[in-house]
């Protein structure tokens, strides 16, 4: 960078804000990965031993009372053996999925179009796509029950599949648009001169825009497998997904924390690989395409 | 880019000049005439690609949402079936309605708050992350609580607050901040309870955006500055800061159109209590969709909560679109 061509001198100024750039650095490590380590931890813990506190300004003791516990992975088997968590694993995955590959296969073509075609009202298409997308899932969530109710789809996996799409195509035909766009349309217009059909001059670019499309496949995975207010009304039922099923452990007598944590882990932590999976492309994708890295 | 081309124009050129088919054109000599000439382009091929996903659009939002505006217009029963005209009552009721009024005051305050913590610990957080050593693990570390189930953060900071046995209660209270009181039980306190999860959760998301417009902040204007014996608050102030412009207000908006959309962790951690001091507007409509099945109701306050997102899309679109920032947050990108 050019910044570090600049003379910097020494001064206890710029010394003290070293130091002070570390200690934040660090404090907000600590803070930001904290509650993801004890949600961990808990998750291993036995429910007698999750309970356990220091007294209130007993410094000294926190850390050894946090570690004082013998790792056991009872709640993990509880919730495959008892609770059915193998289920709703699979109703998210089926879920996700479904929505994910629908959606970008769709929106992948529309953007395709989009991006290639001029025609009058496309700015009206456009801001109707993206504010389909920023829709407050409670709102349209209000309509789509009481059509869902009328079509028996509440309830059902292909239900919460639409659901899903509702946010999904729209963010895909929005985010691909923009990668359509920068791809030459001059390597089309060649493939054409060769001899090939349109269809073909789209396959030559499809190279191309597959990391992106790949990328945000995997997003709309992630958008629609961490939803939770779609599957709690519209996959309230036969679709639980993980979740819902989480949030379906809180009750207000006998609430098992260590269930309720060993489910939080399985729900975050294939999200997690994932995100890491797309890294590149993250900023892009949660921006809406606003911003690149 | 335009896919309209004369080649279309062209071939009929040609076809139009009779004079020339067998003419000498030098390297060669067109013998016979090629059996048809290319047909003009159309754009049918692309209206065709376009189509099914702009029909299943039309299905599941425009027809649900003409769908929400025939409900509140009219007495729903619990099922969702109508049960008749009633001049308009689900709307003229709303504004005596203390509580939708309420909802309004405590998303915009819920909003604010969130928005102004996250901006200022996020730029922060990016200036001091820009250009130092661990960089690249760091900003990947801080984006994992991003990639969590909003319902999952709130559900694991309900067990962190928890009176009894939560982690960050004891922390609070050992710091002195708080008393004997838990965080979420108490309408003083139960807001900043969820405003902190969200500033946990998306906090990363404007330290992000933040980095990649600083390392679009041009050099040489920052170099100019230095020279001209600016300091390095100076600089930020004078030269980063405005430079950064474009980049915070998409980052805004988006939080601000985040915080409408999502209330996963809110239901889990308070549910809007307690008495009504986090039952932000979502979250009232939630109440009164699902909780008392009154959909007609439902369907008013929907509306309404619709329209001011849409505005506010208006608004980022407008930002998006506008082509000096476009080229500001764009440039460069891939």
């Amino acid at each position: 960078m050019a910044s570090r061509e600049i003379v910097q001198y020494r001064s206890p100024l710029r010394t003290a804000y070293g130091i002070f750039a570390v200690v934040f650095l660090a404090a907000y490590l600590i803070w930001s990965l904290l509650p993801l380590f004890i949600m961990f931890v808990s998750s291993i813990k036995d429910l007698l031993e999750a309970f356990q506190l220091p007294a209130v300004g007993d410094w000294g003791n926190a850390i050894p009372t946090f570690f004082n516990f013998t790792p056991t992975f009872a709640h993990y088997e509880n919730l495959f053996v008892r609770e059915n968590f193998g289920v709703y694993l699979q109703n998210s995955l089926i879920a996700a999925a479904g929505s994910a590959a629908i959606s970008v296969v769709l929106g992948a073509m529309t953007a395709y179009g989009l991006s290639r075609l001029e025609f009058r009202f496309k700015k009206d298409l456009f801001f109707w796509i993206i504010s389909t997308r920023m829709a407050p899932v409670v709102a349209v969530i209000v309509p789509l029950w009481a059509i869902f109710r009328g079509l028996d789809l509440v309830g059902t996996l292909p239900g919460l599949i639409i659901a899903y799409t509702t946010f999904n195509l729209p963010f895909a035909i929005w985010i691909l648009k923009g990668f359509f766009d920068n791809v030459p349309y001059a390597i089309e217009e060649a493939a054409m001169c060769d001899g090939c059909t349109r269809l073909q001059a789209l396959r030559e670019i499809l190279p191309l825009v597959a990391p992106g499309v790949g990328a945000f496949l995997v997003l709309c995975i992630l958008f629609a497998w961490n939803d939770y207010l779609f599957a709690s009304i519209i996959g309230s039922g036969g679709a639980k997904t993980l979740p819902a099923a989480t949030r379906g452990l809180v009750q207000p007598q006998n609430i098992q924390w260590g269930s309720i944590m060993a489910a939080g882990v399985v729900t975050t932590v294939p999200m997690m690989f994932l995100g890491l999976l797309i890294r590149r492309y993250l900023v892009a994708g949660l921006t809406m395409g606003a911003v690149r890295e | 880019m335009s896919a309209v081309t004369d080649a279309g124009e062209f071939a009929g050129a040609l076809a139009d000049r009779p004079a020339e088919r067998g003419a000498d054109w030098g390297a060669f000599t067109v013998t016979h005439e090629p059996a048809t000439f290319n047909r003009p382009w159309s754009n049918r091929f692309y209206w065709v690609m376009m189509l099914p996903a702009i029909i299943l659009l039309a299905c599941i939002s425009l027809y649900p949402f003409f769908w929400l505006i025939y409900m509140s217009l009219h007495s729903v029963g619990e099922m969702g079936q109508i049960e008749g005209w009633n001049d308009f009552r689900n709307y003229t009721r709303l504004i005596n309605d203390k509580e939708f009024l309420n909802g309004w005051w405590l998303l915009i305050k819920y909003s604010a708050m969130c928005m102004v913590l996250e901006v200022i610990i996020g730029v922060f957080l990016a200036v001091v992350l820009n250009g130092s050593r661990f960089e690249k693990v760091l900003v990947t570390l801080f984006l994992m609580p991003m990639m969590m189930a909003p319902v999952i953060a709130g559900t694991v900071w309900y067990f962190l607050y928890n009176g009894t046995f939560g982690w960050y209660h004891w922390l609070f209270q050992s710091l002195g901040i708080l008393d004997a009181k838990s965080i979420l039980g108490d309408p003083s306190t139960a807001m900043f309870g969820i405003v902190l999860v969200d500033v946990w959760q998306w906090t990363p998301l404007i330290t992000l955006i933040t980095l990649a417009g600083l390392k679009r902040v041009p050099q040489d204007q920052a170099e100019a500055n230095l020279v001209d014996g600016a300091g390095p608050v100076k600089n930020f102030l004078q030269i980063t800061l405005p430079n950064l412009y474009p980049f915070l207000l998409i980052a805004i908006l988006l939080r601000f159109m985040d915080n409408f959309r999502f209330i996963d962790a809110i239901l889990v951690l308070t549910g809007g209590g307690p008495a009504d001091a986090t039952k932000i507007l979502p979250v009232y409509l939630f109440d009164v969709t699902f909780s008392f099945f009154k959909l007609d109701r439902g369907s008013a306050i929907a509306f309404t909560l619709l329209l001011v997102t849409i505005i506010l899309g208006l608004l980022l679109v407008r930002v998006f679109e506008d082509p000096s920032q476009k080229r500001a947050a764009t440039a460069a990108g891939a």
